[in-house]
């Protein structure tokens, strides 16, 4: 039996959208509109699992189970366990009779806050989108098409970046509705629908359990032979109404795009909290890269959406014993990189010992900076200068987190005429300005200063009433007296001699004015 | 393919050809005339050994990294064995605001003899090794300049790569006992004092390329 369908939704209907009948030839229709959305969905069916195993590389079979006691049956399982014949359904005490595996359960509260936090790490790939719970987004692509090299390139960079945060298995479903989008992503059908008219005829062949319609429902269409959506639409509306729920009918109306089908607005978070649970305990920093690399992964795509950069990641280690240690990295350069900054938090936690065992690891990042549009280099710099090489804060920061904060210093000169506060190392704080060429140095008029300066004044011994170091010494050059330092309470009284000794050395010592007129070593000319 | 096209092609070293890479100038007509390339190997590895500390090392090298300072190149010391006095630095014309200090063990010794390292040394001349590779391999760096304790010649072939990937200077200053070791670097020189002068015996211990003499002697 056929029937027309001959209802026309008022108002937001896209234009041309003309109604489909069945049986009839469907050429006449008028070709949609090219401003017309596409909308794509991603379905993740083994969303929950793979959250759980983001951390670590297993060869283990790993499953997840619902349900209560005895009950408890598989629902979702990895490539590993698909091999040894565990498959949806089962129950876990078949499985367990199968091979060794490990079940996890679903926590509700957990899984949503993940998919907030996967729809946040989408958000660079469109304004437009909305999670579907309780394992796939809902995004509309037509505005970022050019961008990402058509649909093709899209599917693939996508599926490629979802590998990289640890989603194996991932289907796409492309419709210009979000509902039938959303049922072919569940259907696993990849064919992309370009058109409304097209729409009936992809959906013939879907089944009907991926409408997410309650088992009775379910079991009512089975009841009466109806197993796939095609089928569903050529009853007679009036009926299907009548004998299950209206709302089934505004259901299918949507994936029609006969009534209009909103997707909720999704607000981004502000700032960005995400940890990854370990499946066994881990002792050195080695075990964390994958766990890190993922972290990383999904605050780099974040920032990208919000074109902000971070100066400051913290890290917190969540140890068997239920502390946890908070890791704090600051940059000298607001980044978001993400080879420099795993680079750097891998040479950190190189460094640092881990403490007691680590159960688990979670990544804050909580300002975020708009990045300035400037760019550092210049286009006549000398060539070795490139986008690809490292710039020198980038090299600096990667030094300090591998030998730490103090192993760095710069040099300066300070105007004081005690040798030893003359010249001071300065913390390297950030990329520091040359003086342009041709500005005089205040230096000039001093008289010869040793290179080298020792860390403290080695005392000589005396052979003869002379001072020698390795050997006796020779006293060349008149002698420099530096006096008093009252401001501050350092006072100094020394009678500097330039020496040279008979292996051919050249020292800075000098003579105490003052108490034990001791001979001392202060610098060596090198 | 012809002999002349090989010759062309492939780095082919004739023994009597002088060397054709870029030589930064060293500042001593003597030692210029002397090196091959007229000047220091840039980029390349170059070991100084002097017998004594104080005897000119350092002063060796100044107008070449005073000369990388003025084109706004980085100059990183790692584990120097005293420290730097900055007017002198300053009165020898090296750029201050591109300098660099890496000491990882602040309280390391002054250039003392060997002793047995502890483990905790070790970790500390390890990571100082690391440093002076991370140098050498960046391309902002014109120099590196680093006072090891001992190395492996598998060591320093790393560092005569890392100087190639990175274009920069690398200079390590060793004691004359290793004048026996076998070393991939570009060039090595030994610093000894002239009895009874100012001067300074500087010998070429290898370089790259034909020499017509062996020493010179400066003053430094």
């Amino acid at each position: 039996m056929k029937h027309e369908w001959s209802i026309v939704a008022p108002g937001s209907l896209p234009p041309a959208a003309s109604v489909p009948r069945l049986g009839a030839v469907a050429s006449t229709a008028a070709p949609a509109p090219a401003a017309q959305r596409l909308w794509l969905a991603v379905h993740l069916p083994r969303f929950t699992l793979d959250m759980a195993l983001r951390g670590n590389t297993t060869r283990k079979a790993c499953v997840l189970v619902e349900g209560e006691g005895r009950q408890q049956r598989i629902t979702q399982a990895n490539a590993e366990a698909t091999r040894l014949g565990m498959r949806t359904g089962l129950p876990l005490s078949a499985a367990h009779a199968l091979g060794e595996v490990l079940a996890f359960t679903r926590v509700p509260a957990v899984e949503q806050q993940a998919l907030q936090q996967l729809c946040a790490w989408a958000y660079q790939f469109t304004p437009v989108l909305a999670p579907l719970p309780p394992d796939g987004l809902i995004m509309e692509v037509r505005g970022s098409l050019g961008l990402f090299g058509g649909l093709h390139g899209l599917l693939s960079r996508l599926r490629r970046e979802l590998r990289q945060l640890g989603f194996q298995a991932v289907a796409f479903g492309t419709a210009p509705t979000p509902t039938a989008a959303h049922w072919l992503a569940r259907a696993r059908q990849t064919a992309p629908v370009e058109s409304l008219a097209a729409l009936p005829a992809a959906l013939s062949q879907v089944p009907l359990d991926v409408m997410g319609l309650p088992a009775r429902l379910l079991q009512d269409f089975c009841g009466i032979g109806i197993r796939t959506i095609g089928e569903c639409l050529r009853l007679p509306r009036d009926s299907l109404a009548r004998r299950f729920t209206p709302e089934l009918l505004l259901t299918l109306d949507r994936a029609l795009g006969r009534q209009p089908d909103p997707v909720p607005a999704f607000e981004l978070p502000a700032c960005f909290a995400s940890r990854i649970d370990l499946l066994w305990e881990i002792h050195h920093a080695q075990g964390l890269g994958l766990a890190m690399e993922r972290l990383l992964h999904e605050l780099t795509g974040v920032l990208r959406a919000q074109a902000s950069a971070i100066r400051q990641l913290d890290w917190q280690l969540h140890h068997a014993d239920g502390s946890v240690s908070r890791h704090s990295i600051n940059l000298l350069q607001q980044s978001r990189d993400l080879p420099h900054l795993f680079r750097l938090s891998r040479e950190y936690f190189l460094r640092q010992q881990i403490g007691s065992p680590v159960r688990g690891i979670s990544l804050e990042a909580a300002r975020f900076e708009r990045l300035p549009a400037v760019t550092e280099g210049d286009l006549f710099s000398p060539a070795k200068a490139s986008a690809e090489t490292e710039s020198w804060p980038q090299f600096v920061e990667r030094l300090r987190a591998r030998l730490g904060d103090e192993a760095l210093r710069g040099l300066s000169t300070r105007a004081d005429h005690r040798p030893e506060r003359a010249s001071c190392a300065t913390v390297v704080r950030q990329a520091q300005r040359a003086r342009p060429v041709g500005t005089p140095t205040g230096s000039r008029r001093w008289p010869d200063r040793p290179l080298w300066l020792t860390r403290t004044p080695v005392p000589l011994s005396t052979e003869d009433g002379r001072p020698s170091f390795d050997g006796p010494l020779e006293l060349t050059a008149e002698r420099e007296r530096i006096q008093t330092g009252w401001w501050d309470g350092a006072e100094v009284a020394r009678d500097y001699f330039i020496a040279r000794n008979q292996h051919g050395s050249r020292l800075w010592i000098f003579r105490e004015l003052a108490g034990a007129r001791g001979w001392y070593l202060h610098g060596i000319f090198e | 393919m012809t002999l002349e096209e090989l010759m062309r092609r492939a780095r082919l070293w004739r023994a009597g050809e002088v060397s054709a890479e870029g030589g930064l100038s060293t500042g001593f007509d003597a030692l210029d005339a002397m090196l091959p390339g007229g000047g220091w190997p840039h980029p390349g590895l170059i070991e100084i050994l002097a017998s004594r500390p104080g005897i000119g090392a350092l002063r060796l090298l100044l107008p070449a990294l005073a000369a990388l300072g003025r084109r706004q190149q980085w100059l990183i010391w790692v584990a120097p064995p005293y420290l730097p006095n900055a007017p002198a630095m300053e009165a020898a014309g090296l750029e201050l605001s591109r300098v660099l200090l890496i000491d990882v063990d602040a309280a390391s010794a002054t250039g003392a003899a060997a002793r047995r390292p502890t483990r905790r040394q070790q970790t500390a001349a390890e990571r100082e090794f690391w440093a002076f590779e991370q140098a050498l391999r960046f391309m902002d760096a014109g120099a590196a300049l680093y006072w090891p304790g001992t190395l492996a010649p598998l060591a320093l072939r790393r560092l005569q790569l890392a100087c190639e990937a990175g274009g920069s200077l690398g200079v390590l200053f060793r004691s004359p006992d290793c004048a026996g070791q076998a070393s991939p670097a570009a060039l090595r020189l030994l610093l000894s004092p002239v009895a009874g002068s100012t001067e300074v015996t500087v010998q070429v211990l290898k370089c790259r390329g034909s020499l017509q003499t062996r020493e010179c002697r400066l003053a430094l």
